[in-house]
């Protein structure tokens, strides 16, 4: 189809200066010096050979926003979604609105925002399949839906809800900077199309014609910091000191006293009133809450089972070689298939899960699919190592597959392997928690860039570890010459260091993200208000639990004579580990306030979404709101 | 690349395969943009865009423009006829002849046993120019009711009213072009960039090149307010107090152009007596602006070179809406500030052919402005229709608003609703429900099936959807547009002009009439009756209306054979800018009439019982009672459920937070809205969007202008009431299931 056509109004074309070697952020303009790609190279645009002539093609581009004149008119958005063929739930560009100011001396800011292209494109950086792509041409950031297999991932990492997620299509599509009008010498749709002469477009750092400002931030926006994104603004009228959000999310700017930036803040909305809403804990992402919880549970029981034997545990020890150790090690192995499937099925498109290895690079998701899968590959392989030296229960006796197949394989090539394996995927495990934890240390979801993560993944790994293992052996006890009392009590210190490790992360998190302020902040408020008695019941379940935990350890030579009664405790206390643990796990998923472009009133306004999914006005595909998958 | 993949996919952008655009005239508002619909090469139309050339939107369009494409294949269109003997039966679906049949003989039914009027005909702003000619001719040549008006009495017929009272006549004096050379901008009652963004971008655009002051007067800090230089915060429904108070103060400090008054006005004297009453101390006790600001803006208005006034329901839809267009009038009479560049009194009208219907379909006359009043029109057109001219009522009959408190009277027993749905979009639903109920035979012709007022119909007739068809629309600043057909009509729906004509054969004095089968012929009737007339379009054709994207009226043949003859590139300079340029009015004498307008406050206003001010109008996304909008995703998004703007101290007070259902009650019915929490409105002010069906007009009392006979949809009270959120979620889904 041909863009071009005759008598084409000059406000849509393409002509803007260059003005300066390097951007606001130090970056050169120039894209060609630090590309592999030649001048002049084709884009092949639906697979069209032909090369632009427009000049400044090598040079970052991005948008001019007059924050002054935007009317909120939604033509930007509709020219973007009809030129892209985009269904009502899905918008590349969409327009928000800040609210300041008492009647009639009211101030209503509209923000248009798609994706900016940016410097350092969190996107690319984070998506695992190698999706995104940033060219030399114009330094448009593009996303290939065809390679996509729907994590969501970058939805999560980018500030300005550039890439859209269709749960419909199962996979993310975005802005591509309209590059095929570029090439032809035209702006973007949505700039050409913009009714209140607020959207422009070209050279980054140059100016439009009658304007004078290009500030790399307005009230409402994120900060800039995180992505150096390509848009600058102007934003000249008088504004009122604090601007609120007509969205559901309870965040509010406000300018700071050292200079005119606007924070944000946290916006109460509703009532300090402590409730449970337990049924809110469950969400979209609970199929997440089971895979991280039963990986680092499955990593922690490995650890302490074969790592400990490794190192002179007692009971680890008859346990790590033993004809219990192959079945321990395939049963842990089909737990972590079960969740990796679960996490594959999570994806918009399953059947692309080998493409999550893509960008070892940059995406900390690459990086621990690949380390969890590598450390589930070790799994089987040692299973069949301890069933060689040590025999499979009663079915398989020690030594017979070797003497049968292996006659050459010696008893200490097998100790030494299994030792040299063990030690990798230990190490290898730890690995990939390290990794998982690093996923969610973006800087656009405060409530989550914290170490407390860490410390939350390794606290886990040990208390629901050592639970998992009891779990596993308990059936298995017959099979070897462990006592159950003495199992648990020495198990009982990794659950006691894992509940610590816990809380301790709990309670620098809460006050961090007070003293932090910003969305962080509102996430704790909600977590004490919405969530308040929930939390409370947490915080409770996790001090007793550990509280219970060292007094049976105090104690465990008193118990050792009514093992009714340690088996009680040692029972409510795995359970005690359970739950707190499912609750903090979703908790940490639903009350993360991403860093983001403020919403309208119905569109993209979370609140509204929810209310549209329970009520029944998402059934109307005209209401453009969508059910979510999962 | 920078960095990413070195192997990756090509490039994939949504490429809509078009083979062809082709052009035609959004049908949405008045502005009267151009607009390429693209087809595919199955013929479908799959894309918009904004024709570049055009003279009114130069390439741009607004958000319901750029998915007109999408209409055609919209949810619940029509697909046949359909008939039921009562409003609680099933519909059957009937051949179109079985419906033209039945649909004369039910009508000539009715009139044999009450007489000719107490058939109703109520038609609208939506269909084109011809139709329009052509239902007038089928409604006063052969029907012969004259209980005959347009859905334009809801939102223009107090501009009409109050141009003719000042003027001699209907026709806005003005153009766009004029916030080219204006060096002040008066907005009254009008949000620009909410109701018609095309316009405010010409207004935008003017401003880039040139900066002059914009005011604007509105109670609620609409867009347009926010950007003006000065808002006015004026009290609901007392806009002809500040009106009548600018004026006394241009003429207390003798700014005004005493010359152009006594050249080309009459009334002066009992004018001059009546604003000498508003000063501005007294004014501003009762419009709530204070008497500096009156001074202050009466000042720049009249200090001007040029100043003009543009306006839209926030004057008309009143109690004395005719007056409050007349106050403006008079301001431009008193300052010489009409036909000049950048001088004008601009109304800002409504639908698509608003314009049109006023022009040529006999609602409240005869074709072409001419009046039943004038025995000499009444024999003009009754000799080139080929109707006995004593067939035609001397008077006008009732309109719109009349005709349905007439059905509750029991003197109209059956009405022909034509694109229209007052249902959603009358004051006090409930009465409206009422009166439909009682009617002995009700047609809906509509191009959608789900038209609410369907549900009391007796008869559904399909009709094709805008550019289904050809024909032209008038917009705002009196351009004739032309809408080419892009598409065959859905499934056996049919044009508007078509259903006319072959009910007209079912006439049997159509015999010795002529209805020409196409718009084209149907057009050279026009053209030959608008010779010699104030709307003379008889230099123009389809064609050149194409050619020229639209062309200002009056048009005559001889200017276009004159400028043919005389310039290469002439096209540019045919058509007229501007009205009255000479100063020469339509009045008998010439001359405009200033009048005298004294302030009585009938509105409902606020009290114990109901503390809160109801206003209502337009979002951008919405078009009317949103059968066209409501259907496309892509605009229905931004506000799919009804919501009510409250002040966040009101909201407060009264335990309300953003996002709840609340319930809201008058002294005629309720209704369930969604609370926007926004400083927009002031303490004791709600706004609510009228597009959604039962909903705000279930509250409206919408007293009627003396003039006009317009609904004021704007002053009436209401109180908040807290509701189960459950069940208002519920009450508002039901609401929503069309």
């Amino acid at each position: 189809m041909s863009i071009n056509r005759d008598h084409e109004p000059e406000y849509a074309s393409l002509d803007s200066p260059c003005v300066a070697d390097t951007n606001v952020y130090g970056n050169p303009i120039d894209l060609i010096a630090s590309s592999t790609v030649e001048v002049g190279t084709s884009m092949y645009i639906n697979a069209d050979p032909s090369v632009g002539e427009t000049p400044n093609r090598n040079k970052q581009h991005g948008f001019h926003f007059t924050a002054d004149n935007c009317i909120g008119c939604h033509a930007c958005e509709a020219a973007c979604s009809e030129k892209n063929d985009l269904p009502p739930h899905l918008s590349f560009r969409s327009v928000g609105y800040v609210e300041g100011g008492s009647y009639p001396d009211l101030k209503r800011m509209n923000i248009s925002m798609a994706c900016n292209h940016c410097d350092d494109p969190v996107c690319l950086k984070g998506c695992p399949t190698n999706a995104y792509t940033k060219h030399a041409e114009y330094g448009a950031v593009l996303q290939d839906p065809e390679t996509c297999f729907g994590c969501g991932y970058c939805t999560w990492v980018c500030p300005y809800n550039a890439p859209q997620l269709d749960p419909l299509e199962g996979h993310v599509q975005k802005c591509n900077m309209c590059v095929d009008r570029l090439e032809v010498g035209l702006k973007p749709a949505c700039v050409s199309a913009c009714v209140g002469n607020a959207l422009d477009f070209g050279v980054i750092e140059s100016i439009p014609e009658n304007r004078h400002q290009a500030k790399t931030s307005i009230p409402g926006f994120p900060d800039p910091e995180i992505s150096k994104p390509n848009i600058r603004f102007q934003q000249s009228s008088e504004n009122p000191k604090e601007f609120k959000r007509t969205d559901s999310e309870h965040i509010k700017y406000r300018q700071s006293e050292q200079s005119d930036v606007y924070e944000p803040v946290v916006d109460l909305k509703s009532s300090e009133e402590k409730h449970w809403n337990l049924g809110k804990l469950s969400s979209r992402e609970n199929p997440l809450v089971i895979f991280t919880l039963v990986t680092q549970a499955v990593i922690g029981a490995f650890v302490i089972a074969f790592f400990g034997g490794l190192s002179g545990m007692e009971n680890m020890g008859m346990i790590a070689s033993s004809a219990v150790a192959s079945p321990i090690l395939l049963l842990l192995a089909a737990l972590q298939a079960f969740v990796l499937v679960l996490s594959t099925l999570h994806l918009g498109k399953p059947l692309r899960f080998y493409r999550g290895f893509n960008n070892l690079r940059y995406s900390p998701l690459s990086r621990e699919a690949l380390a969890v899968s590598i450390f589930f590959g070790f799994l089987p392989v040692l299973a069949v190592l301890h069933a060689m030296q040590f025999g499979f229960l009663n079915i398989l006796e020690a030594g017979a597959i070797q003497a049968n197949f292996l006659p050459w394989a010696s008893d200490s090539m097998l100790k030494l392997s299994a030792t040299v394996l063990i030690s990798l995927a230990v190490l290898i495990g730890l690995l990939g928690l390290y990794y998982m934890h690093m996923i969610y240390r973006i800087k656009a979801r405060p409530f989550w860039d914290h170490w407390q993560v860490l410390s939350s993944f390794f606290g886990t790994m040990f208390s629901l570890g050592a639970v998992l293992l009891g779990l596993l052996v308990l059936p298995l006890i017959w099979f070897s010459s462990v006592s159950l009392t003495s199992l648990i009590v020495e198990l009982l210190p990794f659950v006691a260091i894992g509940l610590a490790i816990e809380a301790l992360g709990h309670f620098f998190h809460a006050r961090d993200l007070k003293e932090g302020g910003k969305e962080g902040a509102a996430s704790l408020m909600l977590l004490q208000t919405q969530f308040g008695k929930t939390y409370v019941l947490r915080n409770g379940v996790i001090l007793l639990s550990l509280l219970a935990a060292l007094l049976i350890l105090m104690f465990s030579q008193q118990l050792f004579n009514t093992s009714g009664l340690l088996y009680a405790f040692a029972g409510g206390l795995a359970m005690a580990c359970l739950f707190s643990s499912i609750v903090s796990r979703a908790l940490f998923y639903v009350l993360v306030i991403p860093t983001t472009m403020p919403g309208a009133f119905f569109w993209k306004n979370k609140g509204f979404e929810e209310h549209a999914r329970e009520t029944g006005l998402a059934k109307m595909p005209q209401v453009g709101v969508v059910e979510l998958s999962h | 690349m920078l960095f990413g993949r070195k192997k990756r996919n090509p490039i994939k952008i949504a490429d809509k395969k078009v083979v062809d655009w082709k052009y035609t005239t959004c049908g949405y508002c008045s502005t009267g943009c151009s607009l390429d619909i693209g087809l595919n090469e199955e013929g479908r139309p799959v894309a918009t865009r904004g024709t570049a050339d055009a003279k009114v939107n130069r390439g741009k369009l607004c958000v319901k423009g750029i998915f007109e494409h999408e209409l055609f294949d919209s949810a619940g269109r029509g697909a046949e006829p359909l008939s039921r003997l009562a409003a609680d039966e099933e519909f059957q679906a009937v051949s179109w002849d079985a419906a033209m049949d039945s649909m004369a003989a039910k009508i000539q039914g009715i009139q044999n046993e009450y007489g000719r009027d107490s058939f109703a005909v109520v038609s609208t702003g939506q269909i084109m120019t011809e139709e329009f000619y052509t239902l007038g001719k089928l409604t006063r040549g052969l029907i012969g009711t004259n209980n005959y008006d347009g859905n334009t009495t809801l939102c223009m017929a107090s501009a009409v009213s109050g141009y003719k009272r000042s003027f001699g006549s209907d026709g806005p004096p003005g153009c766009y072009d004029d916030f080219e050379h204006t060096e002040c901008l008066l907005a009254f009652g009008s949000n620009l960039p909410e109701q018609h963004p095309i316009i405010f971008w010409r207004l935008k655009e003017a401003l880039e090149k040139r900066k002059f002051p914009v005011i604007v007067v509105d109670p609620r800090v609409t867009m347009f307010a926010q950007f003006a230089d000065i808002h006015l915060p004026v009290t609901p429904g007392t806009d002809l107090v500040l009106l009548n108070s600018l004026a006394h103060v241009i003429l207390d400090e003798g700014l005004d152009d005493r010359a152009y008054i006594q050249t080309h006005t009459n009334g002066y004297e009992k004018f001059a007596e009546l604003v000498g009453k508003y000063d501005p101390l007294t004014a501003s006790k009762i419009c709530g602006i204070d008497a500096e600001m009156i001074r202050k803006v009466a000042r720049i208005f009249a200090k001007a070179g040029a100043a003009m006034s543009i306006w839209t329901m926030g004057i008309n839809q009143s109690t004395h809406g005719s007056d409050g267009v007349v106050a403006i009038n008079n301001l431009s009479l008193i300052t010489g500030n009409i036909g000049k560049r950048g001088g004008t009194s601009l109304s800002i009208t409504g639908q698509c052919n608003a314009m049109g219907t006023r022009e040529w379909s006999s609602c409240s006359g005869l074709p072409g402005y001419r009046q039943l009043e004038n025995p000499e029109h009444r024999r003009e057109i009754g000799k080139y229709w080929g109707v006995d001219e004593d067939f035609f009522p001397k008077q006008r009959g009732m309109t719109m608003t009349d005709i349905f408190p007439a059905i509750e009277a029991g003197e109209v027993k059956g009405l022909w609703l034509v694109a229209t749905n007052p249902m959603t979009s009358m004051p006090d639903s409930a009465r409206i429900r009422k009166c439909l109920e009682k009617l002995d035979f009700l047609v809906v012709q509509d191009a959608y099936r789900d038209v609410e007022t369907n549900q009391y119909a007796h008869m559904y007739l399909p009709a094709a959807l805008w550019a289904e068809k050809e024909g032209c629309f008038t917009n705002t600043e009196r351009r004739v547009n032309l809408v080419r057909k892009v598409c065959e009509p859905h499934l056996n729906s049919k044009p508007d002009h078509w259903i006319f004509s072959n009910l007209a054969k079912r006439f049997e004095h159509s015999k010795r009439m002529k209805f020409p089968e196409t718009t084209a012929e149907i057009f050279d009737e026009m053209r030959e009756l608008s010779v010699g007339t104030m709307v003379d379009i008889s230099g123009l054709s389809h064609d050149l209306l194409e050619q020229e994207k639209g062309i200002q009226w009056p048009c005559s043949a001889s200017q276009v054979i004159k400028a043919a003859e005389t310039e290469d590139r002439y096209l540019d300079r045919i058509g007229s800018s501007r009205l009255y340029t000479n100063g020469q009015f339509q009045y008998a004498d010439g001359r405009a009439k200033l009048h005298a307008l004294p302030f009585v406050d009938n509105n409902e206003v606020p009290c114990e019982e109901f503390p809160f001010w109801l206003n209502s109008g337009r979002v951008v996304e919405h078009f009317h009672t949103r059968t066209k909008t409501g259907k496309i995703g892509n605009m229905n998004k931004y506000s799919p459920t009804p919501y009510m703007e409250v002040n966040p101290e009101a909201a407060q007070e009264q335990g309300i937070k953003q996002s709840d259902y609340v319930r809201l009650v008058s002294r005629r019915g309720d209704a369930v809205v969604m609370a926007q929490l926004t400083h927009r409105v002031a303490k004791n002010a709600l706004f609510i969007p009228f597009h959604f069906h039962d909903c705000v007009n279930r509250l409206t009392l919408g007293l009627l202008d003396p003039y006009s006979r317009q609904p004021a949809y704007k002053q009436n009270s209401v109180r908040i009431e807290t509701i189960d959120q459950k069940l208002a979620a519920k009450i508002n889904l039901e609401m929503r299931d069309y």
